[in-house]
């Protein structure tokens, strides 16, 4: 049997020339990204590179001023006012994970994971909930389903963001940074559900100042820096050997401090 | 001391009706008035200018115009224009107002101070604008803003008295024509001011509980 070559999978993620400036900021040039299916890809790069926009661009939580972006077929055009079923659907194969995991405070654990699925893809509340319970038990927080989120660990909170974002069957997941408000501690465990999603096969993005998982994980790397990527590839050839200068400098910041 | 007993015993009833006109009053304002307030929460910060004008319209004039002026309006100005209201529903319509504006800007407050990550995270997960006003940033705007619309409703309960300048048969217009005919104005008002209190008091108490049930969560 042949491996499959996920470099060749059809790609779930498009991103075309994308740019983004605030007045005379610029804070994308032409980033062009394409993420093959089954496959993860880090981004990395020094604090105001632009990743997490990128990222942000990917579901439109930031409106990009010029390019493209398809994911899983769902096409939207930078230029014009995105058509609202488009970016919902669009939004519906794309699940997000962000930095403050912006769970829902006063809604159970549970109900924060049910009610998307209830109102995004019509689930009666009963298939909602064992989905949410399927996905809590896999995350090892079932004890936790109906506590508030206050009452979790920074860790914990981060793995219900995750399992709310899986619960709606997403094509892609994007991470933007989901460790760095947590202790480093608690980071491993929310790595360690990473690394066993990635395992699956799921397609995922991930923006992250972590470079352990950047390089055992990924199957490329992205690095970025000044609002365009400067190099990308194959994450074990670039972190023992970056060709650009720039990765150079911020690579040493990371590696060795 | 002995008076006051005499005068609780005889005018208690007619007094107690007072205070059951002025608890309608209050709540009749407040099931108008903070759905309006709600409406108005969001008017001024729309985008379509129609809306966000006639909000902020609303809000201005209701909040920076005394709930005197707004009940004689109401009572003795609208029958210029040919519109005429029994006392009562005119001052149910000027005290309605007068909540509306206040309790839009306490509201907006309080939505405000909703996290824009929740709104962010609902979007992000595909929900629509609308059950994300509905689910995650109304009901926690809401929540905030308690409190402060407990408190407000306390203070527009104690704004009904003034009703009694447009003839609204409430507590106030009671004990005063009580006062003029007996000339005993010294028992009646304290009665009056103790039937306030006897509201007021316990309703403050309520809000400050019910912010305690409502932040659990937190």
């Amino acid at each position: 049997m042949i491996e499959p070559n996920i470099r060749t999978g059809t790609p779930v993620v498009r991103v075309t020339n994308l740019a983004k400036a605030y007045g005379s900021n610029v804070v994308l040039r032409d980033v062009s990204l394409t993420v093959p299916e089954g496959s993860v890809t880090a981004m990395i790069g020094p604090s105001g590179a632009g990743k997490s926009t990128v990222l942000r661009c990917m579901n439109l939580l930031e409106q990009p001023d010029s390019g493209e972006i398809e994911i899983d077929g769902h096409r939207i055009n930078a230029g014009r006012k995105p058509n609202p079923k488009n970016l919902a659907a669009l939004r519906r194969s794309a699940g997000m994970v962000f930095q403050h995991f912006n769970l829902f405070p006063h809604m159970t654990v549970l109900r924060n994971i049910s009610l998307p699925q209830e109102r995004v893809l019509g689930r009666s509340r009963d298939e909602a909930n064992e989905k949410s319970m399927e996905l809590l038990k896999r995350m090892g927080l079932a004890e936790k389903a109906d506590q508030y989120p206050s009452r979790c660990s920074g860790g914990q909170q981060q793995r219900i963001a995750i399992a709310r974002a899986l619960a709606l069957g997403p094509r892609v997941m994007l991470f933007d940074e989901p460790t760095s408000a947590l202790d480093p501690e608690v980071g491993v465990e929310v790595l360690e559900v990473m690394k066993e999603l990635a395992s699956t096969g799921m397609t995922m993005v991930v923006v992250t100042h972590e470079m352990a998982f950047a390089g055992n994980v990924a199957d490329e790397l992205v690095v970025m820096a000044d609002g365009g990527i400067i190099e990308k590839g194959e994450p074990g050839q670039i972190l023992q050997d970056p060709q650009h200068d720039r990765t150079r400098r911020f690579l040493r910041a990371v590696l060795e401090r | 001391m002995n008076n006051l007993v005499d005068v609780a015993i005889q005018y208690g009833p007619t007094l107690f009706d007072g205070l059951k006109v002025s608890l309608s009053l209050t709540l009749l304002s407040l099931a108008f008035g903070l759905p309006l307030g709600l409406v108005f929460a969001f008017g001024v910060t729309a985008h379509n200018r129609t809306f966000r004008y006639l909000s902020v319209f609303f809000v201005e004039v209701g909040r920076g115009a005394p709930a005197l002026v707004l009940l004689q309006l109401m009572y003795y100005g609208l029958p210029n224009a040919d519109i005429t209201l029994s006392s009562m529903a005119s001052a149910c319509l000027a005290l309605t107002w007068t909540t509306a504006a206040y309790s839009a800007e306490l509201i907006r407050g309080g939505i405000q101070s909703v996290p824009p990550g929740e709104v962010e995270g609902s979007h992000a997960l595909g929900m629509s604008y609308r059950d994300c006003l509905r689910f995650v940033v109304i009901p926690q705007g809401l929540r905030i803003a308690l409190p402060s619309l407990m408190g407000f409703a306390v203070l527009l309960f104690q704004a009904t008295s003034l009703a009694y300048s447009v003839a609204v048969p409430e507590l106030m217009s009671q004990a005063y024509s009580i006062g003029s005919s007996t000339f005993q104005y010294l028992p009646v008002f304290i009665i009056a001011g103790l039937l306030y209190a006897a509201i007021s008091i316990p309703a403050t108490w309520l809000s400050v509980y019910a912010e305690r049930m409502l932040s659990r969560h937190l």
